[in-house]
């Protein structure tokens, strides 16, 4: 079922040809072969350093650009320190790439709003930074989300954090709840991609029948969130837990963006919104795994006897 | 993180950028040195915003009003937090001018807020629409310019004065990488001064890396930072919520760690602390570990402690190696251990406990595990 006005444009697809950047170092080599072993199509690697012209089996190359020529690549997961995920970004585009996964965490806000730039002029997509990436469940994953985690199912997830999300995750797996499709956006705040922007692909996606939002203090992507909930006509049950009740003011909280300045950032600007535009907010884990397991899971029920 | 006001005025005071004269005092008993005369202003010195109206800023007209003042504020609890110290400064006179920079982070901008009007209510001048607003690219050069057409609307010569404060003032937020650079208010006077009466600076944590002088500050003013001044030591965060905190976490993710506290708030007890210790970046090394649990043990209320570690990649059977020996490495770590694992290895991790002589207890179940650890509060048998 498609909202009217809505444009539907898929995230991602499962079998789209992704590079990795920094693939010789630990973590990409490392990862590499985890998201290949969990079905992503991983075709070749970039490192500017390396000797070597293949690593784990995957084809390594000194550019993006020679990359992308090889492999036809359209999707990069850079696996690259935070001073360097600026550059990284800026040679996936300029070689072609249309979604560009960051995962490293600590990349400093100029650098970021720079990058913002640079892939809004292309158009591309970019999730990151610090996040622990996207996937389809079952067919594809971009970044290190935990197997334990994902599990294919009705549920669209999109969170700032990345543990909070697997611990909520794990918890409606086992409940028998999997998911669509997941985004984790990160705990920066500036970044690529915000709540609000992953909304319509999840309204327009059949198999997404609830959406579960991870968010926490700071900034203020939930209320964009809502924002574009009453803009877009949201048709899908919308459950929201927001991390940091007891935070106070000034103080940064682990991810840089969770840190409240005055009214800004609160929990209570967040779950007013949030509850104005109809989502259902939770301060405790339990509480939401109950609501949706209650709700989303009884109309996954009542579907699959019809 | 926001700095301090008296951190963030000596900061740009050393590269030039007018402030009134001032000290910092951390006791009552001040005797002012002879280039502060009366009347002073005594400010807490508080991360948070809209102190003024908060009662965190007061006149002295001599110094034993000022004495009176300090001995008001130190210790005193405003908005949240304890007053650990006071900037004692000039009062001084003349037009009260506002002007912000700040990152829009949806957007990718800058918005420039400019106002012939200072004081505490700028919102109440933005309603009236004495407060100029632009939104301008992130840079340098176009913060300026706004800023510029901004005071357009404030008369010669005090609009050239304004405009060069707001030269010198900018070009401060990109050198150390703000993200909000507030000057309220900003005194202005017809023959060219310029004060920047106060100023509030949030720096972007990420930046640190490459801003020496701020880490500089920070590992100097450790006390007013600790949260900072621990993650610029140690590579992680640890930040003490409550002294009276009564459960200790070790938890890796900060959402996590943050939902921990409010789950454990919910249940009507205070945890000690925030924590996000990194797993993946342990490698084989326990001395976070033993740092953290040494912080906890030194928590005063602390009556158990809390691991919870949702190992994505992690393998526990490793990790678990890691806390045996930190916790053979903390014996002033008395209290109840219990360790909520999920993850690979988790079997490698229970036999890894059992053969160390089961130094804490293993729930892999959060809620269960939370239970578990508040058993020794509340006097349940788990």
């Amino acid at each position: 079922m498609t909202a009217p006005g809505v444009v539907h444009v898929p995230f991602v697809t499962p079998d789209v040809a992704t590079l990795v950047q920094g693939m010789t170092g630990r973590t990409g080599r490392r990862h590499a072969q985890l998201m290949r072993a969990y079905g992503t199509r991983i075709v070749g690697g970039v490192s500017p350093k390396s000797d070597s012209d293949e690593v784990e089996g995957f084809p390594v190359f000194k550019t993006c650009i020679e990359a992308v020529a090889a492999t036809g690549a359209v999707a990069s997961v850079a696996m690259v320190p935070p001073l360097s995920v600026l550059d990284a970004i800026r040679e996936a585009v300029t070689a072609g790439i249309r979604l560009v996964v960051t995962i490293a965490e600590g990349m400093p806000v100029r650098d970021a709003v720079a990058a913002l730039e640079i892939v809004r002029a292309a158009g591309v997509r970019w999730i990151g930074p610090s996040t622990p990436g996207l996937a389809i469940p079952g067919k594809l994953k971009l970044g290190f989300l935990p197997d334990v985690s994902l599990a294919p199912g009705p549920l669209g997830i999109i969170a700032k954090s990345g543990t909070l999300s697997y611990e909520v995750c794990h918890r409606l797996v086992g409940r028998g709840l999997g998911q669509s499709l997941w985004v984790g956006v990160g705990g920066d705040p500036v970044k690529g991609t915000r709540f609000a922007d992953v909304l319509p692909s999840m309204l327009t996606d059949p198999h997404t029948h609830g959406i579960v939002v991870i968010g926490e203090i700071g900034g203020s992507e939930e209320e964009e969130l809502a924002a574009a909930m009453r803009d877009l006509g949201c048709a899908k049950p919308v459950y929201a837990l927001i991390a940091g009740r007891t935070v106070r003011e000034g103080i940064t909280m682990g991810h840089a963006g969770a840190m409240i300045q005055g009214d800004v950032g609160t929990i209570a600007s967040k779950t007013e919104a949030l509850t104005a535009a109809g989502a259902h907010v939770f301060t405790r884990i339990r509480d939401l795994v109950d609501a949706v397991a209650a709700s989303v899971g009884n109309a996954k029920g009542e579907q699959a006897c019809n | 993180m926001m700095l301090l006001e008296h951190d963030a005025k000596e900061l740009l005071a050393a590269d030039g950028v007018p402030i009134p004269t001032g000290i910092l005092a951390t006791t009552a008993d001040v005797a002012p040195p002879a280039s502060l005369a009366a009347p002073f202003m005594v400010k807490a010195q508080i991360a948070v915003g809209g102190r003024g109206k908060a009662g965190g800023i007061k006149r002295a007209g001599s110094v034993a009003e000022l004495r009176h003042r300090l001995g008001e504020l130190l210790g005193k609890t405003i908005k949240g937090q304890t007053v650990h110290a006071c900037r004692i400064e000039q009062c001084v006179e003349g037009m009260e001018c506002y002007l912000s920079v700040s990152l829009d982070a949806t957007q990718g901008h800058l918005r420039v807020l400019l106002s012939p009007e200072g004081g505490v209510d700028v919102e109440a001048y933005a309603e009236r629409g004495a407060l100029g607003s632009a939104d301008v690219a992130y840079n340098e050069r176009e913060a300026i310019a706004a800023a510029s057409r901004l005071a357009d609307i404030i008369a010669s010569p005090a609009r050239e004065t304004v405009v060069h404060a707001a030269e010198r003032l900018i070009t401060e937020f990109f050198a150390f990488e703000a993200t909000l650079l507030e000057v309220n208010p900003l005194f202005v006077r017809p023959d060219g001064w310029w004060s920047a009466g106060d100023l509030k600076l949030v720096i972007d944590d990420n930046a640190l890396i490459r801003q020496p002088r701020l880490c500089d500050l920070i590992r100097h003013r450790a006390d007013a930072y600790p949260e900072m001044a621990l993650k610029l030591d140690h590579g992680f965060d640890f930040v003490v919520v409550d002294p009276d905190g009564e459960i200790g976490l070790v938890t890796t993710g900060a959402g996590l760690s943050m939902q921990m506290i409010d789950e454990l708030a919910g249940r009507g007890h205070p945890a000690f602390n925030f924590c996000d210790i990194r797993t993946g970046q342990l490698r084989g090394d326990p001395t976070r570990l033993i740092n953290v649990f040494q912080w906890i043990a030194a928590g005063r209320n602390v009556r158990s402690v809390l691991i919870n570690f949702f190992a994505g990649i992690t393998h526990l059977g490793e990790v678990a190696k890691l806390l045996v020996m930190a916790l053979k490495a903390v014996p002033e770590l008395r209290v109840p251990v219990t360790a909520r694992l999920i993850g690979n290895g988790y079997d490698e991790a229970i036999a890894v406990f059992a053969s160390a002589g089961n130094p804490l207890r293993v729930e892999p179940d959060l809620d269960r595990a939370i239970e578990l650890a508040l058993a020794p509060l509340t006097g349940a048998r788990p």
